[in-house]
């Protein structure tokens, strides 16, 4: 119960109202208040809400005369028409029949089971009626008016209910407003223009960045304070440099139409030097051991990985010194699932330097994920094409209470490098987003990062 | 990645002296990936590079190594023998020239057995045969076949009672009726002749890539193997038999040699290799400082051999570890070998100062100013479909960018819009409170040298009194509050707008994007029940104009 309670002018006068008379109708409020209908209506909702109004909603029958009903009344039931008629004494019975039309039958039938007249050869005499008949009370009771079923007494209305046409039976509905216990007591203070202000208010959506979004962001800055610098490269690339130039060899299973997105009837026209070209290709023949297509490297494809555009980078400025991270949309042929997308985000880091090493790559996965808030992290060793040593990140998520695996890492192999005339070791790491977003906010289904439904847009909250 | 599935009792077997726990635990410090448990079995994902992991052997085999059991290189004992000799005829030069094999002697073959060599030879097939297209292998029971073998070709009428069947077949049905006739007949080109290895009797022992004999058929009954492995090429085909070979010994087999001659085949060494590292390269790349014993036993832990001579190790590497190129597999080796948990990471500080690109600045301030104007940011993905991009919002689609052999309908191809998808999203959210807001930044494809991507902002504004002048304010006050930039309309006509209320963005005199009232039929087709503004401006003609 709240301590204190700042009332509208209507809800005053309904509480003072149903405090003289405590138990009424919508109706009969309207008439004590001089409110309007509306203005007596949104009053008992919100003193509802409050729970200081209790409202009980009945249903109650309405009893009026039908057609027939209503000409009985007028000329009196069929049967008391017939025994009118015998009272100056018996009858023949085709005379009665003349008389009484069509109700002849059914009257005559109804007097005689009840022993009110007597038959002897053809003729009728009244016998032992009762002074009102059986319907006669409820009939005069009635009347033209409608009067609620349960005033009226029940055996006299059941005979009535039976014949057609006599009785129309209407619902209605009703409600009834009293005061709750509390609201008996409650004082009703006087100032004028005070509100509710603990009442509930309409909720109002706030525009916002999505949080995927919000996720990557926090990403790019955790590296740019680590000394990264963002490049961009672009999405559809030629598979020279998402595939061959990564030594991933033309015949490599990843690089199937099942798993790859290739565009359709678009080849790169320029794919690099000559001497790039060269020299990647020969590292395939001689490493690999089959016929390199240059042809296979123009095809056009959604980037796999971020890596393409690290790559490229480091083929064209060749630094001996840099950190570099790209940041952006990939593509995998997958069937689209609660766990996999067909595109997603990526973030994909490079190191090169004379003192670039396995550990300290492992030391800049473990500042990372600290700085997402993940302190249990434990390095696994993978296999990647392009890496060698190659290793995984895996962390504990508290909340599955398991270990998943997150960013991928490793070495530039010689392989890779070499050809393209990078002459310092680079160490790259890289990886899914949406895996981390997922984790944040607590969603397991990734699909709903990308299908904009207000719902969860306008939920989910924006710090997390 | 491949998965192969073992039995921790069988494996503790193998391996000696371990816990099944020692064993879960280092697992994952081999590469190996526990995919699932059940009791005693245990699915766990290898990397392509190592089909030596394919079968239990090869796992026991790493983890004798890295626990310390047994270390050093497995050195083949092959017994050179004469008794295995194997043809080769000229037809086969042309399709699949090479021909390798051994032969294993006094195994014992139990089921579980069988369904680890099945697996290591399909694992074999798919990953370095390259679905049997590089070299496949054939496994049989040495004592139903009469050498000397030849390998020649034969043509597709020749018959044989291929493995599973009861009957002759003639290869031309083989390679329509059956499950591996139809998976890899295309392997043979349309040759009307085929390869195939008969024995001394003119008996089919293989029809290679495709299928074996059934009468050399490999039961729990066979004590004697013979494994032939047929390729395109002879080291690979080499390499395949020195994984076969190594997990064959470890089995409990005695090696054999089969003497092949022919066509520029030869019985194949299957020798070890020698390739020397530098000590300081090693530390350098792992940041450790090992002396050369501990290097040395590091190697050995993942079953090489070395030995230091100045200031190189020198390496023995055994011929199934054909993943091993250079210097830098022998770094990670000897990463393995001492263990990745061992290594502690470390944070050097960095030497350079890290700067976000300046396109992601303008478009975060972009971000802001929109959200300051009431828009809801969405994010759809830029593989979409034809109805969507398209088809709903009557665009003309000539100029489709489409993908490849899709598995999802809804991502076909590429957008050169953003407007549409945020149509199709309101679509999505007919239930929820109005107004809705929403905006778009993100890359567009178009055909140009050959694809040209660039960044487009696109919002759009539903409640019962969307209007043309709301959006044209809010898009106006956004680039001139935001970017300073000032832009006129011009009317224009285009087929997803409702006619006389649609313009074109100008700006500098260049029209930069599209703005208007959604034409109501499309609203009225995708269930909308208000009205819809929107605009969809390109950056790199405007706010993003100096940056590209």
């Amino acid at each position: 119960m709240l301590l204190s309670q700042v009332f509208h002018k209507i809800e005053k006068k309904i509480i003072t109202s149903l405090r003289d008379n405590p138990k009424q109708t919508p109706e009969s409020l309207e008439k004590s208040t001089r409110l309007l209908p509306d203005q007596i209506r949104r009053g008992i909702e919100w003193l509802r809400l409050k729970e200081l109004a209790i409202v009980t909603e009945s249903q109650s029958s309405v009893i009026s005369l039908g057609k027939n009903g209503l000409e009985s009344l007028q000329k009196g039931l069929p049967e008391r028409r017939l025994l009118e008629l015998l009272k100056t004494g018996p009858k023949k019975l085709s005379d009665l029949q003349k008389e009484l039309g069509f109700i002849f039958g059914p009257s005559m039938g109804l007097a005689r089971k009840n022993n009110w007249v007597e038959a002897s050869s053809d003729q009728i005499s009244i016998k032992n009626p009762p002074s009102e008949l059986p319907g006669e009370k409820t009939l005069k009771l009635v009347g033209n008016k409608k009067i609620f079923k349960d005033k009226l007494d029940a055996t006299d209305l059941s005979g009535l209910l039976k014949r057609p046409d006599f009785i129309i039976e209407d619902v209605i509905k009703s409600k009834e407003i009293s005061l709750s216990d509390s609201a008996k007591s409650i004082e009703l203070s006087d100032t004028i223009g005070e509100i509710d202000v603990e009442a509930k208010v309409p909720e109002v959506f706030v525009a916002r960045t999505h949080p995927l979004k919000d996720t990557i962001d926090e990403i790019r800055e955790i590296f740019v304070t680590l000394g990264f610098s963002e490049i961009f490269g672009n999405m559809a690339q030629s598979s020279f440099w998402n595939f061959d130039a990564l030594f991933t060899p033309q015949d490599h299973p990843a690089r199937e139409l099942q798993d790859t997105f290739y565009l359709d009837k678009i080849n790169a026209k320029k794919i690099g030097t000559p001497e790039q070209i060269r020299k990647v290709s020969e590292s395939h023949k001689k490493n690999w051991r089959y016929q390199w297509d240059i042809n296979e490297a123009k095809k056009m494809v959604l980037r796999t990985h971020t890596t393409c555009v690290t790559i490229k980078h480091l083929a064209e400025h060749k630094p001996d010194e840099a950190r570099v991270f790209s940041l952006g949309r990939v593509f995998r042929n997958e069937k689209v699932s609660y766990k996999h997308l067909v595109e997603f985000n990526q973030i994909e880091g490079v190191v090169i330097g004379k003192d670039a090493s396995l550990r300290n790559l492992m030391g800049i996965q473990r500042e990372f994920y600290k700085r997402i808030g993940i302190t249990k992290i434990k390095f696994w060793p993978t296999f990647f094409p392009y890496t060698e040593p190659s290793l995984q990140t895996m962390v504990y998520n508290e909340k599955l209470g398991k270990w998943i695996e997150l960013f991928g890492m490793g070495i530039f192999r010689p392989e890779v490098t070499k050809p393209l005339g990078i002459t310092k070791p680079v160490l790259a790491w890289g990886g899914g987003i949406e895996r981390i977003a997922m984790l944040k906010y607590d969603l397991d289904d990734v699909r709903e990062f990308y299908n904009n439904n207000l719902g969860w847009l306008r939920s989910a909250t924006k710090c997390q | 990645m491949p998965v192969v599935e073992l039995s921790y009792t069988r494996l503790q077997k193998l391996v000696g002296k371990v816990s099944k726990k020692q064993i879960s635990d280092s697992l994952p410090f081999l590469g190996l990936d526990i995919e699932s448990e059940d009791k005693d079995l245990v699915r766990i994902e290898y990397s392509p590079n190592r089909p030596d992991y394919s079968t239990d052997f090869g796992i026991a085999l790493g983890l004798q190594g890295l626990l310390g059991i047994k270390t050093g290189t497995v050195k083949l004992n092959i017994k050179k023998s004469n008794k295995f000799p194997i043809f080769v005829k000229s037809g086969v030069s042309k399709m699949r020239p090479f021909v390798t094999g051994i032969v294993a002697k006094n195994g014992k073959i139990d089921d579980k057995t069988i369904k680890q060599l099945m697996t290591m030879q399909e694992d074999l097939h798919f990953g370095i045969g390259r679905k049997r297209k590089k070299s496949s292998i054939g496994i049989h029971d040495l004592d139903k076949i009469s050498f000397p073998l030849v390998y020649t070709t034969t043509n597709r009428n020749h018959k044989f009672t291929p493995l599973n069947s009861e009957q002759e077949i003639p290869i031309s049905e083989i390679l329509v009726n059956t499950d591996v006739g139809k998976d890899y007949g295309s392997l043979l080109g349309q040759s009307p002749h085929v390869p195939i290895i008969f024995d001394k009797n003119q008996n089919t022992v293989s029809f290679p890539p495709i299928i074996n004999a059934a009468i050399t058929t490999v039961t729990t009954k066979t004590k004697n193997l013979f494994v032939e492995i047929t390729g395109i090429n002879k080291d690979d085909a080499e390499d395949m038999l020195a994984v076969v070979a190594t997990i064959l010994q470890t089995a409990g087999f005695t090696l054999e040699s089969v003497k092949i001659s022919g066509m520029k085949n030869s019985t194949p060494k299957l020798e070890q290799k020698k390739i020397s590292v530098s000590s300081s390269l090693i530390n350098q790349i792992l940041g450790l400082n090992l002396n050369a014993a501990k290097i040395i036993s590091s190697l050995k832990k993942s079953r090489l051999d070395a030995s230091s001579k100045g200031t190189n190790i020198v390496c023995t590497i055994p011929a199934y570890r054909f993943d091993i190129f250079g210097s830098m597999d022998l770094v990670e080796e000897v990463a393995l070998g001492y263990g990745i948990q061992n290594l502690e990471p470390t944070l050097s500080p960095s030497q350079t100062i890290g700067k976000t690109n300046p396109v992601s600045l303008q478009l975060k301030s972009l971000d802001q100013t929109m959200i300051g104007l009431g828009f809801l940011e969405a994010l759809n993905s830029s593989l979409t479909s034809k109805r969507v991009l398209y088809d709903m919002v009557n665009r003309d689609s000539s100029k489709i960018i489409s993908v490849l052999d899709s598995k999802s309908q809804e991502h076909t191809i590429l957008r050169d819009s953003i407007l549409p998808g945020l149509i199709e999203n309101l679509s999505r959210n007919i239930h929820e409170s109005y107004p809705q807001k929403m905006f778009e930044t993100g890359t567009v494809f178009t055909f140009e040298d050959p694809i040209s991507e660039k960044i487009n902002c696109s919002g759009i504004s539903a409640h019962k009194d969307a209007n043309f002048t709301e959006i044209k304010s809010m898009i106006q006050s956004a680039l001139k509050i935001g970017f300073g930039i000032q832009i006129e309309t011009k009317t224009t006509t285009n087929p997803t707008f409702e006619e006389g209320h649609c313009a074109s963005i100008i700006f500098n005199n260049m029209s930069i994007g599209i703005i208007g009232k959604i034409n109501s039929k499309i609203i009225e087709n995708y269930k909308i029940r208000v009205p819809v503004v929107g605009f969809e401006i390109s950056l790199f003609e405007s706010i993003l104009k100096n940056q590209n």
